[in-house]
């Protein structure tokens, strides 16, 4: 019996701190984020695919309608001198709205991810460009007198947003990847020394290896906005 | 009635385990949990050494820590070679643990019935 009852002891502590280690595991689990099963993401994946797929042939829609609309201003204007008049103004708050496209010269912006550094120990993210360098690019532009710009054909329009999206970046909504084509059109050489003056965004950008090119040419093409702006809240202040 | 003691520590970690304010990471859970598996065999196995009266405090506490650092560093290598051996943890411990709880049972049943045996 005496190897009966010194067993008890250990016996005792082991279960306690066996006890302590299943109640932590046990809130553990219970903490758990639900992990989602194989069949929820396939039955996502397939739903994103329609609604994408559903999203380009509105897009094209959109597009057909809109050159309808074209067309049909067109026919009217050769009509009465009035609608002539209308249409041109038309044309004119369209192309401030930056919903037309547009030509002139004006600069070439290319920003690509740095090839240099890859070190597996050092923080890859510092290496990518991100959206904070293309606002910083975008603004810079904008200072020296940018008149258009659009980023890889998204049009920088009054309520564009430019924002990182995991690895990608959004703009107008849409996804795009590295290289980062930005054009504008403006004065090529105020807009490449804005760019370029000491301490401005290509020297910060500089360190990090991100690989930036700015372009002078006479003749470059800037895409018009293809969304649509609505307004649901916002109504004219006629005071 | 000696028996009740063990228990009794068990509720009382469990409690305290839920009260503490630790967490374990979400990373190595299944590691803690193939680790409580072997200790709870270990358990399973010291009351059974109890009962067949040949209890050796040094096995009972190298079980204890060996087999669940065993456990964990078997699922570590499963891991690496993309193989799932926690598997293979669970169906032995599992096993095990059946088999020490059929002695146990039938120790105490013995007990009870031929109460002059002990």
């Amino acid at each position: 019996m005496k190897n009966y009852k010194y067993a008890v002891i250990p016996m005792t502590a082991v279960c306690v701190v066996l006890g302590a280690i299943i109640g932590i595991q046990f809130k553990t689990v219970k903490n758990q984020p639900k992990v989602v099963d194989i069949q929820r993401v396939s039955e996502l994946t397939t739903e994103l695919k329609s609604v994408s797929d559903e999203k380009d042939a509105l897009y094209e829609r959109l597009m057909e309608s809109q050159n309808k609309v074209r067309e049909y201003e067109e026919a009217q204007s050769d009509v009465s001198e009035a609608v002539k008049l209308l249409n041109d103004e038309l044309e004119k708050t369209r192309m401030l709205a930056g919903m037309v496209g547009m030509k002139g010269r004006g600069v070439i912006v290319t920003m690509n991810d740095s090839s240099g550094n890859k070190n597996p120990n050092v923080d890859q993210n510092a290496y990518l460009v991100h959206a904070e360098d293309i606002l910083s690019v975008l603004n810079e532009l904008n200072v020296a007198g940018a008149e258009a710009v659009e980023i890889n054909g998204q049009r920088i329009v009054s309520t564009s947003a430019v924002r990182c999206a995991g690895s990608v970046v959004n703009v107008n909504g849409v996804r795009i990847a590295s290289p980062f084509k930005i054009t504008a059109i403006g004065d090529p050489n105020t807009l490449e020394s804005a760019l370029n003056m000491s301490g401005g965004v290509v020297d910060s950008l500089a360190p990090w290896g991100i690989e930036i090119s700015i372009k002078k040419s006479d003749n470059v093409k800037v895409s018009g906005y293809n969304g649509s702006i609505q307004y649901n809240e916002a109504t004219v202040d006629k005071e | 009635m000696v028996y009740i003691i063990p228990v009794i520590g068990i509720i009382v970690g469990i409690v305290a385990g839920i009260k503490s304010p630790y967490i374990f990471p979400q990373v190595y859970s299944s590691y803690v949990a193939v680790g409580i598996l072997a200790c709870i065999d270990s358990v399973l196995g010291g009351i059974k050494g109890m009962t067949e009266k040949n209890f050796n405090i040094g096995i009972f506490i190298s079980g204890f820590f060996g087999n669940a650092l065993i456990a964990v560093a078997m699922i570590f290598i499963g891991e690496k070679l993309n193989i799932d051996m926690s598997l293979a943890a669970v169906v032995v411990y599992g096993s095990r643990l059946f088999q020490n709880f059929a002695q146990i049972r039938r120790f105490i049943l013995n007990k009870s019935e031929k109460k002059d045996n002990i």
